[in-house]
């Protein structure tokens, strides 16, 4: 059926609205990261989109160099933060997807575990802050107060729930006769998980990850409370740079913003062929 | 090889009693078919057997020891699901080659079965593919291949070649059928078309709701069906089946359209099963042509006599007009008597 034109007209007029939308804030910031100090900090008629005199200062400036047109230099550089937000998030990714995979996978397949799905789910039914200072006073007791690890645990346990229940859907979306074909030919139960559930579970897994990854590392009120120092993660830092003399330090911000957009996209860029489903075309009749 | 025997298997799910009290028994090298309509437990037993399900109560033996706790791994059975189960993230090859790795065979052996299945179902050059790059008939015979390339004591095949086409699906069950006579091992067929099950099983059972309603091989369950339900599932045309009233000397089926002498009917006959090839066209005004289905090698001509409609099978063309009258004609000695409960009546006199 053909649609009027005048439809056709609305439809991708609406579409270029809501990317523009999605894209002027990011397009903003990286012409912000890549201008001068006076650009950045200019203001009304003076602001443009395009840098006048490109440069990497604000990149140069949250490494350490101290840049001529800012009299402030920085205590700490970006380059541990950046480590802390990489280590905390990735191994938080790991416990969640790990945790919440096997936890999936049982629940789907042997009904084991009654309640848990909504034991999980009540998880989420908490605001953070209400747990937040327990949890201070739990991981200060254990010593895992402003250390990357600390973090990447209370990440796990944070985004378990995310990763239990998209994993579970797929779980119970995979078709029965394929694990069943496996144990007939003479797999384990556990070998039929290894060899045929995973393998074909490849792209739901790969893009359940990203979601809780891109969580964990957004996240800034657990970072801010757990980690005062030496484990500050990319948005506690980010929150840190200004001062009293200066203000905002808008430019830096953007630099750092460009980079804590760089490992989602090049996950997401590397997982794409995954993230569109019908691995399992072919596997049975339809 | 084994024979495989069911003593009195019941498995429910939740309320419904998907097997109620099945026994059987499966000989060693048999081709033995289970046949029934949708949701008759065709598939449970299959499970039961496969050992993917256990049985709420009764005894699974496969060559008189129980399997009821064995895992499906060490029972050693092969399958060919409904849907094929292929690994989609494997190929052909590999597919074939899963259950052969998963029993640890060294690989110079893998390799040589593998050649000997694929060359015997005819898929050596789409051994490199993978499923999703397959026609139905491939993947068919991957599924195959799968259960085939190993030494399992038997095969159990649920509905393998239903989504193939018409031709296909004769041919391949006459070389499935050559197949199993090859290996001479036990099999274990599930499908819903009678004319499958008719033209492979040596023995059949035939299914209404989880129970066995006779086990038989196909021509006697076909000649001698234990009910009218069994009467109706097997043949193409359906069997007629027409209400019985005596009328003074004779037993009259279709408001008189046939007349069987009450001798020849047994007592408690309600109903009577005359299959369409038993029923003959002569002429006379017994009934009327409602209509007329040349098939080339057979015509099927449908009757309207009284309120009953039935169907002759006639062998050629002949020249039949709808609308016109013709008579009946019935021989007494082919003919099937139910009871009231549908259970089947033995002819006076045998």
């Amino acid at each position: 059926m053909r649609r009027p034109i005048a439809f056709e007209v609305f439809r991708y007029a609406a579409i270029a609205l809501a990317v523009a939308i999605t894209l002027v804030p990011i397009a903003w910031m990286t012409s912000m990261a890549f201008k001068p100090t006076a650009e950045w900090q200019a203001t009304g008629a003076n602001l443009t989109w395009w840098p006048k005199s490109p440069t990497l200062d604000n990149f140069r400036f949250i490494f350490g160099q101290s840049s001529t047109a800012l009299i402030v230099a920085l205590e700490r550089t970006a380059a541990k933060p950046i480590l802390s937000s990489l280590l905390s998030a990735g191994f938080g990714t790991l416990i969640a997807m790990g945790a919440g995979t096997a936890a999936a996978y049982g629940l789907s397949r042997f009904k084991a575990g009654g309640n848990l799905p909504l034991a999980l789910l009540q998880l989420r039914l908490f605001p953070p802050m209400a747990v937040m200072i327990p949890v201070m006073v739990m991981w200060t007791f254990l010593k895992l107060n402003d250390t990357w690890f600390g973090l990447a645990l209370i990440y796990g346990i944070v985004t378990l729930p995310f990763a239990f229940w998209l994993m579970k859907t797929f779980f119970d979306d995979f078709p029965r006769e394929i694990e069943e074909a496996a144990l007939v030919e003479g797999c384990s139960r556990f070998r039929v998980f290894l060899k045929v559930t995973l393998p074909m579970m490849a792209a739901p897994l790969a893009s359940s990850a990203l979601f809780v990854f891109i969580l964990n590392w957004s996240d800034y009120l657990i970072a801010l409370l757990l980690t005062n120092r030496e484990w500050a993660t990319i948005p506690v830092y980010m929150a840190s740079l200004s001062s009293s003399m200066t203000g905002q330090l808008y430019g830096a911000k953007a630099a750092l913003g460009l980079i804590a957009a760089v490992p989602p996209v090049i996950a997401g860029i590397a997982i794409q062929r995954h993230l569109v489903r019908g691995l399992t075309f072919g596997a049975l009749k339809q | 090889m084994a024979s495989i025997e069911f003593r009195s298997v019941t498995k429910r799910f939740g309320n419904t009693l998907a097997v109620d009290e099945a026994s059987f028994r499966v000989e060693d090298g048999e081709f033995f078919c289970f046949f029934g309509p949708p949701l008759s437990g065709k598939s449970t037993i299959l499970r039961l057997v496969l050992g993917l399900e256990r049985p709420d109560s009764g005894e699974i033996l496969f060559d008189g020891r129980p399997v009821n706790t064995v895992g499906p791994a060490e029972r050693n059975v092969a399958m060919v699901f409904q849907n094929l189960a292929l690994f989609p993230h494997l190929t052909a090859e590999n597919n074939v080659k899963f259950p052969l790795i998963e029993r640890k065979i060294d690989p110079a052996t893998i390799g040589k079965r593998v050649g000997e299945v694929a060359e015997k179902l005819h898929i050596t050059h789409i051994l490199h593919k993978f499923p999703a790059h397959l026609s139905g008939g491939e993947r068919q015979r991957v599924a195959i291949a799968r259960a085939l390339v190993r030494d399992p004591v038997a095969y159990l095949m649920d509905d393998p070649i239903s989504a193939l086409d018409a031709r296909l699906r004769e041919e391949t069950r006459v070389e499935l059928k050559r197949i199993q006579a090859d290996l001479g091992r036990t099999l274990i067929y599930v499908t819903h078309d009678q004319e499958e099950a008719m033209s492979v099983a040596d023995r059949m059972a035939i299914l209404e709701g989880g129970k066995i309603r006779q086990i038989a091989r196909p021509a006697d369950a076909y000649d001698r069906p234990a009910s009218d339900y069994v009467a109706r599932l097997l043949g193409a045309p359906m069997i007629n089946i027409l209400d019985a009233t005596a009328v003074g000397d004779a037993i009259e089926l279709a408001a008189g359209a046939i007349s069987l002498p009450s001798a020849a009917v047994p007592k408690g006959t309600t109903r009577v099963g005359v299959r369409p090839e038993n029923l003959g066209i002569v002429p006379g005004s017994d009934a009327t042509v409602f209509e007329v289905e040349p098939l080339g090698g057979f015509t099927v001509v449908t009757l309207q006599a009284g309120a009953e409609r039935m169907r002759a099978l006639l062998r050629g063309q002949p020249r039949v007009e709808p609308d016109s009258r013709v008579g009946l004609a019935v021989d007494p000695a082919a003919v099937h008597f139910f009871a009231a409960d549908g259970q089947s009546l033995a002819r006076p006199g045998t």
